[in-house]
Formats: C-alpha cells, sequence, structure tokens
C-alpha cells in the first residue's frame, strides 16, 4: 500500500479549483454555484488544507451558490466534523432562504453559524456569538 | 449472416427470412469460406487436405436453421451445389434415413445444377430425378439410381447405407457439391443395427468434397473420436447459444414478425430468462402469436412462460427429450425423481450405481438413458459419476414442475400458482443479474487479463487512492496515478467463480466473488504460487469495518477449505471504504478499491466497463436525460419553468427544484440501469404538479424501500451515515411521494399541490 507521504504527493499534482484566501487566521472558502459531490469535495480538500496551514476558522461562502444537493449537505457534514476536531469555528454566509431550509431540515444550523455576507463572517468571528449562532438571519 | 457478394440470396430452405435472420455473421462466413473450398481448390486435393468442418453446438442454440440459411447463400452464389440434409427427429431406421440422404441430395443437387430452387421442396421419385437431370449429369445420376435399386434389393443393410451416404462423391469433379450434414438428432440413431454415425463420419471424411457436420457438440465429438477419423484435418467451428445483443436484436426480430407487442423491458427478460437460447425465444414468441397474447409486462411474459411449461410447447418438447431417453413411463417418473431430489446443495453429484439400483434397471441401459441425456447437457456424466446441475433453467423449470405433479402428485392447480409466482419473482432477479453484469466490468474476465501487467498501485489502495484522488476530475486521477508506485499484477493461469467453489458464496450472486490461481513474478514456484480471492461488496456506503471483516473471514475460511498457502485478498466496494473498514483491511493485508479504481483499472486492462446502451432507447421521445453530469440541473431548470408557468411559489418551486435534483441523483446512484437514462414527466393537474422520475436497472439490497417511518433526518445522521438522505428530503419537501418498484426499475412519483394541504 502508498503511504500518506507518497498519497499526498500525488494529491498535489491536482488543483481544487476552490476560490478562497485568508483574512488573519480564518480562511474564506467560496463554494460554487451548484453544490454537489465533486464541488463540495473540493471544498473540502480546500478546508482540510487551510486547517493543515493554520486556519483557526473558516467562512464558506455561499453567494454564487443557488443549488445545493443532499451529498453536497453531507460533505457539508464531514467539514464541520473536521473542524470541530482542528477547534476551528465554521460559519456560513451568505446561504440563501432556500438553503438556509436545507440547512434546517438536515441539522447543520446547529453546528455552523450562519451569517449574511462574508465580511459580517469575519467580524462577527472577531467577536464570537453568545446567545445565537445565526449573525444577521 | 452477413454476404460477402452482392446477389441477392433467395429463401429456398431457411424458415426466417434473410432480412431477419440475425446474428451468426463469424460463424457464416466460416462455413461459407468453407464451402468454398469445394469450388477453389482443384478437384481431388480436398479430400487429401482435409474439408471437414465440424458445428459443435449447443442444445437449443439454433444450428439448423443457421445450415439452412448457410444453404440458401450458397445456392445463390452459384461457386459450388449446396447440399443440406437433417436425420429426421423421429425415428426411423438407419437405412431409412440413408436412403432419403441420396433422394435429397439429388433433388438439390439437380435443383443447382437447373437453378430452380423450387425443385427443393418436392417430393419426387428417383426415375423422376433422372428426367430432371441435365445432360452432363445424366449418366452418372443414372448409375447411382441403377446401383441404388441393386443394394436396395441385397441383403446388406451396411452396404446400402455406405452406398447412399457416399453418393455424393460420384459428382463430377468439375461441378462440386458442399453437404451440409444436420445430425442435430443424431442420438436418435444409436440404437440401430448399422452405426449411422459411424456410416455418416467415414462416408463424409472419405470425400473429396469439403463437407460441413454438425450437430450437438457432446454427441458430435465423440462419435468423430468413437470412427477413428483422422481429426488432424477437421476444422472445428464452436457454435453457442446468441450473444446477448443478437438475443435482443432476434427477439426485437422475431416479436416484429409474429405481430407480438413487445418492449424492452419484456425484451431483455425473455433474453435472459430464455437464455439466449433461438430456439426457445422464437418457441415462446410463436407461442404469443397463436395465443394472441402481447408480451408487454413481467406479468404476461411470466403467464405465457408458465402455460408453456405446463402444457404447451415447452412441455411438449422436455417431454420428447425426456421420452426419447425413458421410454417406459415407470422409468421415466424414477428418472424425473432422481433429477429433482439431487437438486439440494451439496448432493449434486450420484454415482453410476445408484443410477442404476434406482432405476432398477441393467447397466447398459442406465447408459444409453444417461448418454441420451449428457448429449442434450440435462446431466454430466462421465460414465463413473452423474451431476444433475446441468441443463437451462428452463429445464429445471420443467422438471421441478413434473416432480410435483407426477412423483408428489400436487394438485396442478397448486404448482401452476406457484411456479407462477416462482416465475415473477424471479424475473427481475433475472434482469438484475444481466445488469450487475453490463454496468461493471466482469471480476472474472478483468482478473484474468492481470497477465503479469503493471498498473498503479493506487488502483488497489483506496486509502490513498481516496487521500490524493477525492474531489478531482477524472482526467486528473488519470494523469495523477501515474505518478505513484506500480504494482505488478500476477500471471493467472486459471480463474474461477466463487459460487463454484463454495456453497457459502452463491447467496452473493455468481458474478461477484472470484478465485484466481496464479504465479507472482517469475518462475512458476511453490513459492510464487498465490490465488486471489475477490470480492464485490454490494453497499451503496462506503463499506464500514463490520462488513469488511465479515468478507474477510469468509474468503479466509474459503482459503483454508481450499487449501492455498498463500492468498491475496481483494474487495471491491463501489463507494470505498470507512476508516474502520481500512483498518480491517490493513489487518488482513488485503487491497481494497472503490468502483471508481475497478473501472480505472478496467480500462488500463482494456476491458470493456462502459455498459452497452440499449439498442433503440436513444429514440425514445420523452423528456430523458442521460445519467450523470450535473444533468439533474437540466431537470431542475426545466421543472421550474413548469412550476414557475402554473404560478406556483418561488418557495415552493425551489422545493420542487431540490426534490427534482434529489430523485435523479437517486436515479443515477441506485440503479444499475442498463441505458444510463432518466425518464422524466411532469404532469400539471387542477391543483398540482405531479412529477414522475423513472429509471431502469435494479436498487442495490440496502435501500430497497423509503427509510422507516419515524427516523429522523438528524438520526441518521447521528448515525454518521452521511448519504442516502435523498428519499426522506424529497418526502419532507413534496406533499405526497410514492416510491414503486415497476417490472424493471424504479419510478417515484412526487407530487406538490399549488397550496399545499393542511
Amino acid at each position: 500500500m502508498l503511504t500518506r507521504a507518497e498519497g499526498k504527493h500525488l494529491g498535489e499534482a491536482i488543483k481544487s479549483n476552490v476560490r478562497s484566501h485568508c483574512v488573519g487566521t480564518t480562511a474564506v472558502v467560496y463554494a460554487s454555484d451548484y453544490l454537489n459531490k465533486l464541488t463540495g469535495e473540493r471544498i473540502e480538500r480546500e478546508c482540510k488544507k487551510q486547517l493543515d496551514s493554520g486556519a483557526r476558522a473558516l467562512v464558506i461562502d455561499f453567494s454564487d451558490t443557488e443549488l445545493v444537493n443532499s451529498i453536497g449537505i453531507s460533505i457539508l457534514l464531514g467539514i464541520i466534523d473536521i473542524a470541530e476536531k482542528s477547534g476551528a469555528l465554521v460559519v456560513f454566509s451568505d446561504v440563501n432562504d432556500e438553503t438556509v431550509q436545507l440547512f434546517e431540515m438536515l441539522g447543520l444550523t446547529r453546528h455552523v453559524v450562519l451569517a449574511k455576507d462574508e465580511q459580517e463572517a469575519i467580524s462577527g468571528l472577531a467577536t464570537p456569538p453568545t446567545q445565537s449562532h445565526i449573525i444577521g438571519h | 449472416m452477413n454476404q460477402e457478394r452482392s446477389a441477392p440470396v433467395r429463401q429456398i430452405l431457411g424458415r426466417v427470412k434473410r432480412d431477419e435472420y440475425v446474428g451468426r455473421d463469424a460463424e457464416s462466413a466460416r462455413l461459407i469460406k468453407h464451402a468454398l473450398r469445394s469450388a477453389q481448390q482443384p478437384r481431388g486435393v480436398a479430400a487429401q487436405s482435409g474439408g471437414g468442418l465440424l458445428v459443435l453446438a449447443a442444445p437449443l442454440a439454433g444450428v439448423s436453421e443457421f445450415l439452412r440459411q448457410g444453404y440458401d447463400q450458397l445456392f445463390s452464389r452459384r461457386e459450388v451445389a449446396p447440399i443440406y440434409f437433417a436425420l429426421p427427429r423421429t425415428g426411423v431406421t438407419a437405412v431409412s434415413a440413408a436412403i432419403e440422404f441420396l433422394n435429397t441430395f439429388l433433388l438439390q443437387y439437380l435443383a443447382y445444377r437447373r437453378d430452380e430452387p423450387a425443385l427443393c421442396n418436392l417430393s419426387l421419385t428417383l426415375d423422376d430425378l433422372i428426367q430432371l437431370a441435365p445432360a452432363a449429369d445424366l449418366t452418372w445420376i443414372e448409375e447411382v439410381v441403377e446401383s441404388y435399386k441393386r443394394h436396395r434389393f441385397g441383403n446388406n443393410d451396411s452396404d446400402l447405407v455406405r452406398f447412399c451416404l457416399t453418393a455424393p462423391d460420384r459428382v463430377p469433379a468439375q461441378h462440386g457439391c458442399f453437404v451440409m450434414f444436420d445430425a442435430v438428432y443424431l442420438s436418435n440413431f444409436a440404437d440401430t443395427d448399422v452405426s449411422l454415425a459411424s456410416e455418416i463420419i467415414r462416408a463424409l471424411t472419405a470425400s473429396r468434397f469439403s463437407f460441413t457436420l454438425a450437430g450437438l457438440r457432446r454427441e458430435v465429438l465423440a462419435a468423430v473420436e468413437r470412427t477413428g477419423a483422422n481429426t488432424d484435418t477437421l476444422e472445428i467451428l464452436r457454435f453457442e447459444t446468441l450473444a446477448e445483443a443478437d438475443a435482443r436484436e432476434l427477439t426485437t426480430s422475431a416479436a416484429r414478425r409474429f405481430n407480438v407487442a413487445l418492449n424492452d423491458e419484456t425484451r431483455d427478460l425473455l433474453c435472459q430468462q430464455l437464455e439466449g437460447s433461438p430456439f426457445l425465444i422464437v418457441a415462446l414468441l410463436q407461442a404469443a402469436r397463436d395465443k394472441s397474447v402481447s408480451l408487454d409486462s413481467y406479468f404476461s411474459c411470466e403467464r405465457l412462460y408458465v402455460d408453456e411449461l405446463m402444457g404447451g410447447w415447452l412441455q411438449r418438447y422436455f417431454s420428447a427429450l425426456l421420452e426419447q431417453a425413458a421410454p417406459e413411463p415407470e422409468v421415466r417418473a424414477a428418472v424425473i425423481r432422481l433429477l429433482c431430489e439431487a437438486v439440494p446443495e451439496g448432493s449434486r453429484t450420484a454415482s453410476f450405481a445408484a443410477w442404476r439400483k434406482r432405476l432398477r434397471l441393467a447397466g447398459p441401459e442406465v447408459a444409453v438413458l444417461l448418454r441420451t441425456l449428457h448429449v442434450q447437457e440435462l446431466v454430466n456424466c462421465d460414465g463413473e459419476n452423474v451431476d444433475v446441475s446441468g441443463g437451462s433453467e428452463v429445464w429445471k423449470d420443467y422438471l421441478r414442475t413434473r416432480f410435483r405433479l407426477d412423483a408428489l402428485r400436487e394438485p396442478r392447480a397448486l404448482v401452476v400458482a406457484d411456479v407462477m409466482a416462482a416465475a415473477l419473482k424471479r424475473a427481475p432477479q433475472s434482469v438484475a443479474r444481466r445488469y450487475r453484469s453490463a454496468a461493471s466490468p466482469r471480476l472474472r474476465e478483468l482478473v484474468g487479463q492481470f497477465n503479469s501487467q503493471r498498473v498503479p498501485q493506487a488502483l488497489f489502495d483506496y486509502a490513498s487512492f481516496s487521500a490524493s484522488f477525492t474531489g478531482a476530475t477524472d482526467e486528473e486521477v488519470q494523469a495523477g496515478i501515474e505518478e505513484g508506485p506500480e504494482l505488478q499484477l500476477p500471471q493467472v493461469f486459471h480463474v474461477s467463480a466463487g459460487v463454484s467453489l463454495s456453497a457459502e458464496l452463491q447467496r452473493f450472486g455468481e458474478e461477484n466473488s472470484v478465485v484466481a490461481r496464479a504465479f507472482e513474478k517469475a518462475g512458476y514456484t511453490d513459492a510464487s504460487e498465490v490465488a486471489w480471492l475477490v470480492a464485490r461488496l454490494d453497499s451503496k456506503l462506503a463499506a464500514d469495518g463490520l462488513l469488511v471483516r465479515e468478507w474477510c473471514e469468509r474468503l479466509r475460511r474459503l482459503a483454508q477449505q481450499l487449501g492455498f498457502l498463500r492468498t491475496q485478498f481483494w474487495l471491491i466496494s463501489n463507494e470505498g471504504f470507512d476508516e474502520d473498514a481500512l483498518h480491517v483491511l490493513r489487518e488482513f493485508a488485503a487491497y481494497g478499491s472503490s468502483q471508481q479504481q475497478l473501472d480505472l483499472l478496467s480500462a488500463r486492462l482494456n476491458e470493456r466497463v462502459t455498459p452497452e446502451p440499449s439498442a433503440g432507447a436513444a429514440e425514445e421521445f420523452e423528456l430523458v436525460l442521460p445519467m450523470g453530469s450535473d444533468n439533474e440541473l437540466l431537470a431542475a431548470t426545466a421543472v421550474e419553468q413548469v412550476a414557475r408557468r402554473f404560478q406556483f411559489s418561488p418557495e415552493a418551486i425551489n422545493q420542487i427544484k431540490t426534490a427534482v435534483v434529489e430523485a435523479c441523483i437517486n436515479a443515477s446512484e441506485h440503479s444499475l440501469s442498463p441505458d444510463r437514462k432518466i425518464y422524466q414527466r411532469f404532469r400539471v393537474e387542477n391543483d398540482k404538479l405531479v412529477i414522475t422520475i423513472a429509471s431502469r436497472g435494479i436498487v442495490p439490497a440496502n435501500i430497497q424501500g423509503p427509510p422507516a417511518a419515524g427516523k429522523g433526518l438528524e438520526q441518521e445522521r447521528q448515525r454518521d451515515q452521511r448519504r442516502g438522505w435523498g428519499l426522506e428530503l424529497i418526502m419532507t419537501l413534496m406533499d405526497e411521494v410514492e416510491f414503486e418498484r415497476v417490472d424493471e426499475g424504479t419510478s417515484l412519483r412526487m407530487t406538490k399541490y399549488r397550496r399545499r394541504r393542511s
């Protein structure tokens, strides 16, 4: 079997194709217009990379996202788990109402903070919420 | 059949029109090529070079029609005179069969020489034939007839048979002829005073002209060996039942010919259930025509099948076979009992002595009986032991009904109902087997192609593969795996289905486990010998530790039973393996691959991985989307337009879109679909939108229906089963949801009311 290092080496050749940037120790990762298995896995990979690089919080921005499917959501749950294990906070920003409804149905909103937009998410992370998980919603 | 020359082929002996005859292109080409030796070789050379083509046919493979089609083709080519003779099905003596051969030979020869195909179907006396003979042939034909009359009234039957069978050799060398001897019913002549089989083989192999001898493979080969003919000069053509694509084409073509309604689903069912036998397929369609039955549902197919099995054509056919083997009713009943009672697991083989004892017959009589069954491949008999596991499923169905009716004396109505129920239950399973096999590479073939090839090691290591390539496109994976270390596959010298070695594996399906015997690296030594035990796990989700441990233990038991010293386990799970499972794989030093890895490996080993699209599916005119490529978005867009037109609220529209997306994903992920298409119908009624999403294929065992009532989404999440939410999500988003198993696939019917009901 391959060692983990060898596996990692192979993976380096692959670009995640996910837009992201860092604000201090917060990584902002942008979801695409359709969140499905492939795009979800790309976000997951990018988030892992950011956490490995020392990010203490993740903002996943859904401003471009029009549609989300259940596989995409299951991957988001995986990201939340990974972040929890790393002690990092996760904020979802700019999620449209229909997607929020889906997240609620599938229990995501219990484990994640929602913010109106990226700006609010970043500023909210600077002063963590005390009473509500939802910022601006 | 293809025809190399463009001359139109006249339908003379063929019972199926030329353009309706399906498949057999390669076999036909060989037959024609062989026949033309008689026309192209210098005369007299054929006998020395050997011109025999043995057509070894599987039972019910349709070899007689194949030869008749060959006859029509050769007749139309005008290069050599074709002669087709079939031994009669009903019992006659060797002498009368030989005389009939002589008559047929002369008649067909003259039909060819005069280019009057209609003569072939006439019944003429020998004197009539002399009258028809062209001047160039008159002398030798007169001589043949004169000699025949002398032999006919002599006292030596063997001489007469030999004379008749060797008559084609009297054709002048410049004309030549090509005899196609159809000996499918050769076993009818096993007990005649003159050994007809030996006389036929001697006559043909001694001929100056090339010939074809066709018959049941077990019988023809044995007869040739018994005769002591020089097999070095004989070519062999193996004639099997139809390949899947040809069987489908034949079924469609025959249904059209008999004006029987059929659809893609029932066509596939018939092909699968009748095991590609042209004989059985055509017979069942003929029965449908005779009874004016449409075959457009599994139900109608199985009802006709059971009718035919209980008292129709199938029953008559198999009864005739049994009667031939055991003419005495008491013996026949005992045979049925023996064949049926031995069917349970572990008791498929009985000794010859046991058969003799049970039948209360002398050894030679039992030998004849078993030989008849063996030739028809209904049992496998090596002289010492009798294995009754052979025969088609149709034969086994027939046996079971006979056993229950004749031996157990069960009421006919009960047997009919039970057989019908069993057939209906089996129908989707039968088609499912085919889909499983078509939707993924055949393990046996795949492993058989290892052949010491070097492949990326990542293809057998799910842990590293998923770590490296999760979220990568196929192109990226293709490029990435080349960078890693390689694994040299062993040289596999024997592959068998796991079920053939272990009864325990039978419940997992014939195609889902493989045992391969191989040598690693160079050298055939004990140290390099290894057995690969391969299993495909049927799971939608990533396989967990428990499942993988069960399989590893199962394979280890099997390896111990079979006495394998060195083994390599390889498990394949569609969605890969979870962390626990990976630990278990490491514990057993087993390889693990996902379907994606398997597909990549298969592509590298030049295996077929793309499911064969069903014929004609692309012509359907519905809202049909190919599975994959995010095509569910197209469906979502379409349904959005429909819903908007009927003034659904934006919130409702979004819920509908999400439900449609989930339904499409479900259809793609949960079915081994033969056509890889999703069929959608959007219907607007007064106050509601009804959406039907259907796909052909099968549903894996672990998602056979909607989730159990009361099981919340959150609970599912807690179980860490983060896939398979689709159906429950749909039920939450839509007002009514109906999940339906149809004949061959699934259909999801979802309704959304414009104003949600309270």
